[in-house]
């Protein structure tokens, strides 16, 4: 199958892989080509034609970035031929092009700029008619079409990666430029990826306009500290004015082969300010002493997390953390059927495929990072994607070839009516085929309200695909009924060629839920809260009574999506107490946080490397070495699957717990640049059943919890149920997010 | 004149040459016994070396041959290669700033004396909104000067500087050339390395224009 292609490039022999083109081969090798609009991660722009090369018996030249080798072929990428052709397309590029290097915010990290050096392009020959293009505000992106090249690296990322199609290109010759699509301002997620990708200073970040400099920054790889999918980034920190201590600028990735939404791009600055404050450090002590818990978030690093597990042994408190708990409690099923700890899919694993179904969330807002995956999955290898939830979502349509929309709370039905469908035809064990056969369809069908014909036509969908991976989100993990759910889950993996993707809500769900054994919250008083709510909070946000670091202030490791341990590092110094200030003061010493880091619970998968020893960086060819993937553990598989429960009914005004783009959770919150509004948005059928109307004060009431909020109609929004951000409240995490709930206008007096 | 004797008068060093200016001065050996040692110290208290001393200051003062600069009434002209406090310069052409906020300055200053802070202005443009130097960290290496690709910031004649404060900062207001002074035509154009060689304009080649 995988026959590999002999050629030579300069005489040095090399083997290409079937799909390679002849400059992806080269760059293995080693051999270079140059590129200006070539990315990776995309399909091939071929707008610069600077990646030209002879091939032997081919007359006139070749672009080495589309061109897939044959066998035996000759290539050559230096001649004086090849040269003159990229000197002439250099000297074109430079047409114009405003010499204002000197204040340009790429400058020093230019592609034209090392190009133009590279090429020795020293004078301008010719010129065209200059015409005015004066600079564009969108938002959080800038565009100045004065010094836009055109190689459209910003359009197919934006298309092909992020799924937006948000911008496209305007065609007249030279006075082409980047347009908003269909839209007279840009009307998008506001992922930045645009920024990063442009090669000249075109497409910028408003909020870095001419603030800084590339080659004042400093840099620090880290992780994003915003949800589960742990992307690489690097943190830039600089001085702030005359006297200033240092600040973030902004956030820069490797946009050759990863992404970055805008939550993690713009939103940077969420550290804590603070000084050590020995009197609140003494309450805490005092306070986690007299503590009978400690309640905590997912929003800590795995080293803080064994931190508290050592206080929790020490100190005999109970520990509270909903998110993790009700994870933890998900995995152990599923682990009872699959035996084993970890899920077997990843990030790579979506974008590999070519048919996936995403269950249970919202996830273009609960994890970029696997939408990305899935619109570079659907663009590049055509893979079809159903799409399951109650909810239809604009975001997600460009990608999506099949909508299930299931009955709100039926999830377990439609867990078990995919898994029939999926297993149909594989030998079962008797228990499990039982189970199958004792469904009631009739019942199942109607109350989830999907057709049987749409489980054939995905079957019949998903029948050619080669690479299946089944995306778990949270309504699942968090829903009455998740036992089950991750019994049926683990079926498929272990049936099906499908790999299973669980997406865990917070940044470090995974990991505090294998290295903290975590007890059922209660209402009780002497609880201490880190991260969260308590009667005494040692927290990284406002309003706490003793100050703690940020995710962003301190060195260690989270667990991703993928079960990978990836470092963080300290991009700004903290100078009050942290976690291990705390331990040590109460006899569990230990010099660093990061001592923790080869500690960390070996049965569950971790590995004991030392936290200094762990690498943060992708190769030149895009592998990840970053961290360590969490050894793979095998467990006991002795669960069965239960009786399907009967399915419960939501009616009335239900509101579903989901943010906005851009938006994650308090930290996020705390950000100057992303945008905040946080309203009551629901469809005008909502709007009628509900009796309110846009721009209405409303209250909701739901379970034991009252806000208010402004309602606003959203137009793409179809259906009776009302997405309610959660940003900025601090939600029970193990709570099922559809909500029935009371919406009652407020009258001002 | 005077220059042109004194560099002929160095740069010829070979001391072997018998036309040479140099000669080797006579030094005694040092004394290695006691006895020698006695010598020399009844040598140098009897021979009144320090009346030779004496009336050498007697006799100038006599003859009013003082070369003293009387400072601070009097001061010696400065070479325009002279590195004292930082200037900013305008343009000819607009009286605008030339300082165009690259922050070269800040990052190549070894002594870390320069911060500078920049911002988009109402204009689209690039605007210096805070710079300054710390003076009491500078060591007047005139890198700043040197790395500047506008000649912007130069090095000026200023040097009494004397401050009650070991940390005297000079802000950009303070160094930039005030405008009735470039109405006046009397801005100082620095001369020393990297700025504009004599007849700079015949050498510019014009972009060309489409229009």
């Amino acid at each position: 199958m995988n026959k590999l292609i002999n050629f030579k490039i300069d005489g040095i022999s090399v083997e290409a892989q079937k799909g390679e083109t002849i400059l992806t081969v080269a760059r293995k090798n080693g051999i270079y080509i140059p590129t200006m609009c070539y990315i990776s991660k995309t399909s091939p722009c071929a707008s610069c034609r600077m990646c030209v090369v002879e091939a032997e018996g081919v007359e006139g030249f070749i672009l080495s970035c589309n061109t897939p080798p044959t066998e035996g072929v000759q290539i050559t990428t230096n001649t004086d031929a090849l040269q003159n052709e990229r000197t002439n397309i250099m000297k074109l590029y430079d047409v114009n092009h405003p010499l204002e290097c000197g204040v340009c915010d790429k400058s020093g990290e230019c592609d034209l700029q090392n190009k133009t050096l590279e090429f020795n392009v020293e004078r301008q020959n010719f010129s065209a008619r200059d015409q005015h293009r004066p600079l564009q505000h969108w938002g959080l992106i800038d565009y100045e079409p004065s010094l836009c090249i055109m190689c459209e690296k910003c359009v197919h990322v934006c298309n092909e990666v992020i799924g937006d199609d948000a911008i496209e290109v305007k065609f007249g010759g030279y006075s082409s430029t980047i347009i908003p699509k269909n839209s007279e301002t840009l009307d998008c997620t506001f992922c930045g990826e645009c920024i990063a990708v442009c090669p000249v200073g075109a497409l910028t970040s408003s909020g870095f306009k001419y603030r800084a400099n590339a080659w004042e920054l400093e840099r620090v790889p880290s992780t994003c500290a915003h949800c589960s999918a742990g992307c690489p980034l690097e943190y830039e920190t600089r001085h702030a004015s005359l006297n200033g201590a240092d600040e973030i600028f902004r956030v820069k990735n490797n946009f050759e082969f990863t992404s970055l939404c805008g939550a993690g791009r713009f939103g940077f600055d969420f550290d804590n300010r603070a000084l050590k404050n020995e009197n609140a450090f003494n309450k805490a002590i005092e306070a986690l002493k007299n503590a009978k818990a400690i309640r905590f978030s997912s929003m800590i690093t795995n080293e803080e997390a064994h931190i508290l597990e050592l206080l929790k042994n020490k100190l005999g408190v109970k520990l509270f953390n909903e998110d993790a708990r009700v994870y933890a409690e998900f995995m152990r099923s599923y682990s009872s059927i699959s035996s084993k700890l970890h899920h077997s899919g990843s990030l790579d694993a979506i974008k590999q495929s070519d048919a996936a179904i995403v269950i249970g969330s919202r996830i273009a807002t609960d994890n970029p990072a696997v939408r990305y995956a899935l619109t570079t999955a659907s663009k590049h290898n055509g893979a079809k994607i159903l799409y399951a939830h109650p909810l239809e979502d604009v975001l997600m349509q460009n990608v999506i070839t099949q909508m299930m929309k299931y009955e709100v709370g039926t999830e377990e039905g439609v867990m078990a009516l995919l898994a029939h469908s999926i297993l149909k035809d594989i030998d079962l064990d008797e228990d499990e085929r039982a189970f199958f056969d004792e469904l009631d369809f009739g019942y199942l069908y109607a109350e989830t309200n999907i057709g049987e014909e749409e489980f054939s036509q995905m079957i019949k969908s998903f029948s050619r695909a080669k690479k299946r991976t089944l995306i778990i989100g949270n309504d699942l993990i968090a829903h009455e009924r998740s036992c089950n759910i991750a019994k049926l889950a683990a079926l498929i993996e272990k049936y099906s060629d499908f790999s299973l993707v669980i997406v865990p809500r917070d940044v470090n769900t995974l990991g505090v839920s294998l290295i903290n054994s975590l007890d059922m919250d209660e209402e009780i008083s002497g609880v201490v809260g880190y991260n969260a709510k308590g009667d005494f909070v040692i927290s990284s946000l406002d309003g706490a009574d003793l100050a703690a670091p940020a995710l962003n202030q301190q060195e260690g490791t989270f667990v991703n999506i993928d079960n990978r341990v990836l470092p963080t590092n300290v991009a700004l110094a903290f100078n009050g107490y942290n976690l291990n200030d705390i331990a040590n003061a109460l006899g569990i010493t230990n010099r660093n946080t990061i001592d923790y880091t080869q500690e960390l619970n070996k049965n569950v998968g971790f590995k004991p490397v030392a936290f200094d020893d762990l690498e943060n960086f992708l190769s030149p060819l895009g592998e990840e070495c970053r961290g360590y993937i969490l050894d793979e553990v095998i467990c006991s598989a002795e669960g069965k699957l239960e009786e399907l429960d009967d399915m419960p009914e939501f009616n009335g005004t239900i509101i579903y717990h989901c943010d906005p783009v851009l938006q994650f959770n308090n930290y996020t919150y705390k950000t100057t640049q992303l945008p905040k509004e946080s309203f009551l948005v629901g469809s005008a059928q909502f709007s009628v059943a509900a009796k309110i109307s846009d721009g209405d004060i409303v209250e909701i009431s739901y379970a034991d919890t009252k806000i208010q909020r402004i309602f606003r109609v959203d137009s793409e929004l179809k259906g009776t149920i009302a997405l309610n951000p959660t940003f900025d409240i601090s939600v029970d995490a193990s709570r099922y997010r559809f909500e029935k709930s009371k919406i009652k206008r407020v009258i001002h007096e | 004149m005077h220059i042109e004797h004194i560099d002929e008068h160095f740069n010829n060093r070979n001391v072997t040459e018998l036309d040479s200016n140099y000669y080797l001065v006579g030094i005694e050996d040092y004394p290695s016994d006691n006895w020698g040692r006695f010598k020399r110290v009844v040598k140098r208290s009897l021979r009144g070396e320090l009346f030779v001393g004496l009336w050498v200051v007697m006799r100038e003062m006599i003859r009013f041959d003082i070369h003293t600069v009387q400072y601070p009434e009097e001061k010696m002209p400065i070479g325009p290669r002279y590195r004292a406090i930082h200037q900013m310069k305008r343009l000819w052409e607009s009286d605008t700033e030339r300082c165009i906020g690259c922050g070269l300055c800040e990052k190549i200053c070894i002594s870390n004396c320069i911060r500078i802070d920049t911002k988009l202005d109402v204009n689209s443009r690039k605007e210096v909104s805070e710079y300054s130097i710390n003076l009491g960290r500078c060591i007047f290496c005139g890198y700043c000067a040197e790395v500047c690709p506008e000649l912007a910031i130069t090095h000026g004649g200023e040097y009494e500087n004397a401050s009650d404060q070991r940390e005297h900062f000079t802000m950009y207001q303070d160094m930039l050339t005030p405008l009735d002074m470039m109405r006046a035509g009397t801005q100082v154009e620095f001369e020393g390395f990297g700025s504009i060689t004599p007849h700079e304009d015949e050498r510019v080649k014009k972009t060309p224009l489409a229009y």
